[in-house]
C-alpha cells in the first residue's frame, strides 16, 4: 500500500487538519476557492497558513509569513480557480523541505491515503491478516489503520526505530493499533463478580443469574476488550469457572449452552473490521492446583459455599461437550476457526478419573476437525495461554492472586519482531559481529517497547474519561489493565535461516546446526533477561506467529540483499511466493517425522518464555485418536515442547455445500471447482483464498506427515 | 545377518504413521507385487512391482527404528500384497528379534502363510481386506481377477478362531459396491472381532477411469459405517431387521 512506500521516501506529504481552514485573505484580489477537509469551500486566505505553521510547529512569524507569501505567488502563478486544503499543505511542506527546517516540516506533516489506494482498497480483499473479511467495515479498519500506523511511525517511535521498521531491520506489530495494548487474557470471574459494568456503556447489568447471561456477559465483554487490544482475548478455565452455573441442568441444556459459546465466539463478526474475536478459551480435565480451594462464585456474583474443587465433574461435563460441538463441526460440518480450545496437559492430568477417555476424545476432534491445542504445563508451572502462542507462566504473585481469580488479568503491551536472516547476511559469517548485531537489534526492539509503552501511558492518564476508559475501570482497587505487570514480547522470524546462512546448514541438517540455533536463542533469551533488570520491565522471547512478517521481511531483504538472501529464503522466487520459516521453527518442507519434529523443536522451548507451539500438518490423512492420544503422552513424558497442534486441511464446496479431507482443486463429491481450500495459517483456521503470497509459498512447501493408504 | 537382509525387496517405508494400528505409534514397511489389480486401488506402483520405486535396506530401517525407540513400537508390513513374498516370516522374525510389535496388512489370498504367520507367534496384529461380498462375481468386479473365495474365506475364519486381534475393512465406493452389498457383506462378516469401511478417495487409480469417481458423500458413509458395525456385532439380529431404514434413510 502506497502509504508505508510514501513515508519510506520521506516524500513531502499533503496539508490541512480537521480543525484548520485555508481560505482567501479578503484583502487580495485572488477569485480563488479552498476545498476544505470540512466540507466546505471558502475564499482564500494567506493568514490560515500561518496560524498553522504557528499552531503546530516551533517556527517563528516573519518565516511563516515569508512562506505563506510564496505560497499564495505560486498559487496565483498558476491559475488554478480551486485547490484543496490538502495541495495548500503539501505545497507549504515543499517550501519547508526548501529552507531545510526538517523538524518543521515533520511536525506539519499530513496523513492521509492517496485516491488510487483508497478505490484499490474499497474494491479489494485485504490479505496482510486472513482474519479480516473483506467489506466496508473491514475497509474502515484498514483506513484507520493507515493513517495511525503513519501516526505511530512519526509520532509514537523515533525516526531511529521508525527506519529500522520501515526498512525490515525490525517489525513493529499492529502498529495500526498503536493506542491499543496487544493482548488480553482474563478470567470469567470478573464478570461473574462484578457484572457488566462498562465506563460510559449505556446500561449496567449485575452479575448474571443464568448461565445463558453470563454467556453473553463473557461474548458483550470479549467485544468490548477486542476493541481495545490489538491481538487475542484469552479466557481461562472456561469451563471450570462456567460451572458453579451449570448444576442440575440436564444434559441437553448443557449441550445447548456449549453450542451457545462456540458459535458466539465464531460466527461474531463484529469486532473491529468486522472481525469475529481472536478468542482463546483455556481448558481443563482436572480442576487446576491454584484453583481447587478457592471458593466459588456462582449466579448473581454471590459465593455458593462451595470451593471450585468440588465443581470437578460439572467442568468435567462441560469440556466433554464443548468437544462434542468442535466434533459435529459448523452447519455446514465445517471447522470452527474460533474460539481456539487450549486443552491443558499436566501431572494432575493424568492423575484425574476419566483423563484417558477425555484424552481419546479431544484427540477425536484433533484429528477429524484439528481444533485441539495440546498445552503442557510440565511439574509445577501454570500457564494460561492467549494469543496464537502466547502463554504466561503464573509467577507466585499471580498464584496469590489465584486465591480471587478475578485479579488474574494479563497483557502483553506490544509485540517486536527481529529479523534474524539479516543479521547472518550483514555479519558475513563473523561470529563477534553476528553477535554485536543481535545485540544492536535486541536493544533497538526494546527501545521500541519503552516508546510505545509512554505512549499508552499518556493515554491511560486520562482516566476514566480518556481514550482508553475501559482499561482504567477499577472496580477492586486497581485498574483493569495491570501496566505494571505488563509483559513486553521480543519474537524472531527465520532463525532457520539465519542459521542456513551463517552455517551453510539449516538447523534440521545437522547436531551443529541446531546447536548454533539454541545458542542464539539462548543469548536472546539472556540479554532479555538482563534488559528487562535494567528497565523494570518484562522482556520475553514469543514465537512470532508472523503471519505477514515472514512475508515482509523475505521480500525487503530480497531487494536490499540481493546476492545474500535468495541463497536461503524459501517458497518459489519466480512467482513471488517467498517466506522465511517462521521463529524457531525447522523447515516446513523438511520430510521429518512427527517425533523427530516435535523433539527438535522442542529443544527451543523452554528458552521462549511467551509459549510456544509445534505444529503437525496432517494434509489428508485420518489418524487414529488412540494412536495420536499415544502420541500426545509421549510428547507431555519425554520432550521439552510446549504445545503441540495436529492441522488437518479440507476442501468445502460452495455448490453443494459438503467438506472434504484434504486441500482439493474440485469437490470429491460433485466436482465442482467453486471450492474453498481451509487449513491453519499460522496459529488459527482460515480459507485459503484470503492468505497472502508468502503464506501460499509455505503452504505448497509444508510437509505432510505421510500416511500409507489402502 | 546384514547381507541377508539386503536380499529383500522393501519398497516403501514410512517411519511414523497414525493410522495404521489403533491406540500404537506405526511405522509401515511396503512389498510390491499383488496378485488383485483392484480398480481403484491407490498404490499402484507398487501393485505392479515397485520396479520404478527405490529400494529400502532392512538393515538401515532396524537402525532407525533403534532411534525412535519407545515412540514406535509397531511395524506393520503393507503392500502390495506381502504375503505373496516367501521371505516375509524372516523379516517378521527379525523384527520381533528387536522386540517390536509387528502387524500384517493381507488381501487374505495366502490362508497358509497367514496361519504359519499366527502359529508361530510372529505377527501381533493383521488387518485383512475384504474387497466386496463373497461371490464371485463382486470379488472378480472389484479385484479385477477370478478370485479364489474359499483362500478368503479361510483366511477369515483363521482369524476368527485365532488369538490375536484383527481387524477386517472394506473400502468401499458407489460404482462397485451397491448400500445393499454393503449390508450384505456385513452380514457375511458376522461376528468378526473388528470391522470397518474406509471411504474411497478419489486420487491416482489404478484403473485411471476410476480417478474421479465419486465417494459416498460424508454422512452416507458415517450412516454406512453405523450399521454395517451394528449388524457385524449384532450376531443374533438378521440383517432385514438390522439394516432396516437405512436405504430409505439414505436415499432420503
Amino acid at each position: 500500500m502506497g502509504t508505508l512506500a510514501e513515508i519510506n521516501k520521506m516524500a513531502p506529504a499533503s496539508a490541512s487538519t480537521s480543525r484548520e481552514r485555508e481560505a482567501v485573505n479578503e484583502t487580495t484580489d485572488m477569485a480563488l476557492f479552498v476545498r476544505t477537509s470540512q466540507e466546505d469551500i471558502m475564499g482564500w486566505d494567506r493568514k490560515r497558513i500561518v496560524d498553522a505553521l504557528l499552531r503546530e510547529t516551533f517556527i517563528d512569524r516573519d518565516t511563516a509569513e515569508n512562506i505563506s507569501c510564496q505560497v499564495e505567488e505560486f498559487i496565483r502563478s498558476s491559475n488554478v480557480k480551486m485547490v484543496t486544503g490538502p495541495l495548500i499543505r503539501e505545497l507549504v511542506n515543499a517550501k519547508l523541505l526548501e529552507l531545510n527546517l526538517e523538524d518543521t516540516r515533520r511536525m506539519h506533516t499530513r496523513l492521509g491515503a492517496p485516491l488510487y489506494d483508497v478505490d484499490q482498497l474499497l474494491v479489494h480483499p485485504n490479505k496482510e491478516n486472513a482474519n479480516v473479511p473483506h467489506g466496508p467495515e473491514a475497509t474502515n479498519l484498514t483506513l484507520a489503520e493507515w493513517i495511525k500506523k503513519e501516526y505511530a511511525l512519526l509520532h509514537v517511535f523515533t525516526p531511529e526505530v521508525s527506519d529500522a521498521h520501515l526498512k525490515g531491520d525490525i517489525h513493529l506489530h499492529d502498529l495500526g493499533f498503536i493506542d491499543r495494548p496487544y493482548c488480553s487474557g482474563q478470567s470469567l470471574e470478573y464478570i461473574k463478580k462484578f457484572g457488566l459494568n462498562l465506563p460510559h456503556s449505556l446500561a449496567m447489568a449485575k452479575p448474571a443469574k443464568h448461565p445463558e447471561v453470563l454467556l453473553a456477559h463473557m461474548v458483550k465483554f470479549a467485544a468490548a476488550l477486542q476493541s481495545h487490544f490489538a491481538g487475542a482475548i484469552g479466557w481461562d478455565a472456561v469451563n471450570l469457572f462456567f460451572a458453579p452455573y451449570l448444576e442440575g441442568l440436564s444434559d441437553r441444556e448443557v449441550k445447548q449452552i456449549a453450542q451457545m459459546l462456540v458459535f458466539e465466539f465464531s460466527q461474531q463478526a463484529v469486532a473491529r473490521g468486522g472481525q469475529a474475536i481472536f478468542s482463546d478459551i483455556n481448558l481443563y480435565w482436572e480442576v487446576p492446583k491454584h484453583f481447587a480451594d478457592v471458593p466459588a462464585i456462582g449466579p448473581e456474583g454471590k459465593y455458593t459455599g462451595k470451593t471450585y474443587g468440588e465443581y470437578e465433574q460439572a467442568a468435567q461435563r462441560f469440556v466433554w461437550t464443548i468437544f462434542d460441538v468442535y466434533k459435529e463441526g459448523d452447519g455446514a460440518g465445517r471447522p470452527f476457526f474460533f474460539p481456539k480450545p487450549l486443552v491443558h496437559i499436566t501431572e494432575k492430568f493424568f492423575q484425574t478419573p476419566g483423563h484417558m477417555e477425555f484424552l481419546h476424545h479431544i484427540c477425536d476432534v484433533a484429528s477429524s476437525m484439528g481444533n485441539t491445542y495440546f498445552v503442557f504445563d510440565r511439574g509445577d508451572t501454570a500457564k494460561i495461554s492467549e494469543c496464537c502462542r502466547l502463554s504466561f507462566k503464573l509467577e507466585a504473585t499471580d498464584l496469590e492472586d489465584a486465591r480471587e481469580p478475578w485479579r488474574m488479568r494479563y497483557c502483553a503491551l506490544q509485540n517486536v519482531t527481529i529479523n534474524l536472516p539479516r543479521i547472518a547476511y550483514e555479519a558475513n559469517g563473523d561470529d563477534t559481529k553476528f553477535f554485536t548485531l543481535l545485540n544492536d537489534k535486541m536493544k533497538l526492539a526494546v527501545n521500541a517497547h519503552c516508546q510505545k509503552k509512554a505512549f499508552i501511558e499518556k493515554l491511560l492518564a486520562y482516566g476514566e474519561n480518556g481514550p482508553l476508559a475501559l482499561l482504567m475501570m477499577d472496580q477492586d482497587g486497581s485498574p483493569y489493565l495491570r501496566l505494571p505487570r505488563a509483559t513486553y514480547l521480543l519474537g524472531m522470524v527465520g532463525l532457520n535461516e539465519m542459521v542456513q546462512y551463517h552455517t551453510g546448514e539449516e538447523l534440521h541438517q545437522s547436531p551443529a546446526a541446531t546447536r548454533f540455533g539454541l545458542k542464539v536463542i539462548a543469548h536472546m533469551k539472556l540479554l532479555a533477561d538482563k534488559l528487562s533488570k535494567q528497565h523494570n520491565m518484562r522482556f520475553v522471547l514469543e514465537q512470532t506467529p508472523a503471519e505477514s512478517t515472514a512475508y515482509r521481511f523475505a521480500k525487503l531483504d530480497q531487494r536490499y540483499y540481493a546476492s545474500a538472501a535468495p541463497k536461503v529464503i524459501k517458497g518459489n522466487l519466480a512467482y513471488g511466493e517467498i517466506y522465511y520459516t517462521n521463529s524457531t521453527l525447522f523447515n516446513v518442507s523438511h520430510p521429518m517425522n512427527p517425533i523427530e519434529r516435535v523433539r527438535a523443536e522442542g529443544l527451543f522451548h523452554p528458552l521462549i518464555e511467551a509459549g510456544s507451539l509445534t505444529h503437525i500438518w496432517l494434509g489428508e490423512s485420518n489418524p487414529d485418536p488412540k494412536a495420536l492420544a499415544d502420541f500426545v503422552i509421549k510428547v507431555f513424558r519425554w520432550t521439552q515442547n510446549d504445545q503441540i497442534t495436529f492441522s488437518p486441511e479440507f476442501t468445502s464446496c460452495r455448490d453443494c455445500g459438503k467438506t472434504s479431507r484434504g486441500l482439493k482443486e474440485a469437490c470429491p463429491y460433485c466436482r465442482s471447482k467453486n471450492v474453498d481450500g481451509i487449513t491453519r495459517i499460522t496459529g488459527y483456521f482460515t480459507k485459503v483464498s484470503s492468505w497472502n503470497k508468502g503464506k501460499l509459498g509455505e503452504l505448497k512447501d509444508r510437509y505432510r506427515s505421510k500416511i500409507a493408504e489402502s | 545377518m546384514l547381507a541377508s537382509t539386503c536380499s529383500y525387496k522393501i519398497k516403501g517405508f514410512i517411519e511414523t504413521s497414525f493410522i495404521d494400528w489403533p491406540g500404537r505409534l506405526t511405522a509401515v514397511l511396503f512389498l510390491p507385487g499383488c496378485n488383485f489389480r483392484c480398480p481403484y486401488c491407490h498404490n499402484a506402483d507398487l501393485v505392479l512391482g515397485g520396479h520404478g520405486l527405490p529400494t529400502w535396506h532392512l538393515s538401515s530401517i532396524l537402525e532407525r527404528l533403534k532411534q525412535l525407540r519407545g515412540w514406535v513400537d509397531g511395524v506393520c508390513i503393507s503392500g502390495g500384497e506381502p504375503t505373496l513374498q516367501s521371505y516375509l516370516p524372516e523379516i517378521f522374525a527379525l523384527l520381533k528379534n528387536q522386540g517390536l510389535k509387528t502387524k500384517l496388512d493381507t488381501n487374505g489370498s495366502n490362508p497358509e502363510m497367514l496361519e504359519g504367520l499366527m502359529d508361530e507367534g510372529l505377527v501381533d496384529y493383521v488387518a485383512m481386506d475384504v474387497k466386496a461380498p463373497l461371490n464371485r462375481f463382486a470379488y472378480a468386479q472389484c479385484t479385477g481377477v477370478i478370485p479364489r473365495l474359499e483362500n478368503i474365506r479361510k483366511s477369515i475364519h483363521i482369524l476368527m478362531k485365532g488369538n490375536i486381534p484383527y481387524q477386517l475393512r472394506t473400502t468401499i465406493l458407489p460404482r462397485l459396491h451397491s448400500i445393499e452389498d454393503i449390508l450384505r457383506l456385513a452380514e457375511q462378516l458376522r461376528g468378526a472381532m473388528d470391522y470397518k469401511l474406509q471411504n474411497f478417495n478419489p486420487g491416482r487409480t489404478l484403473d485411471r477411469s476410476f480417478q474421479d469417481e465419486s465417494p459416498y458423500d460424508y454422512t452416507t458413509f458415517c450412516e454406512l459405517q453405523r450399521r454395517s458395525q451394528n449388524i457385524v456385532s449384532l450376531s443374533g439380529l438378521p440383517l432385514a431387521v438390522a439394516g432396516r431404514g437405512l436405504e430409505v434413510r439414505l436415499q432420503a
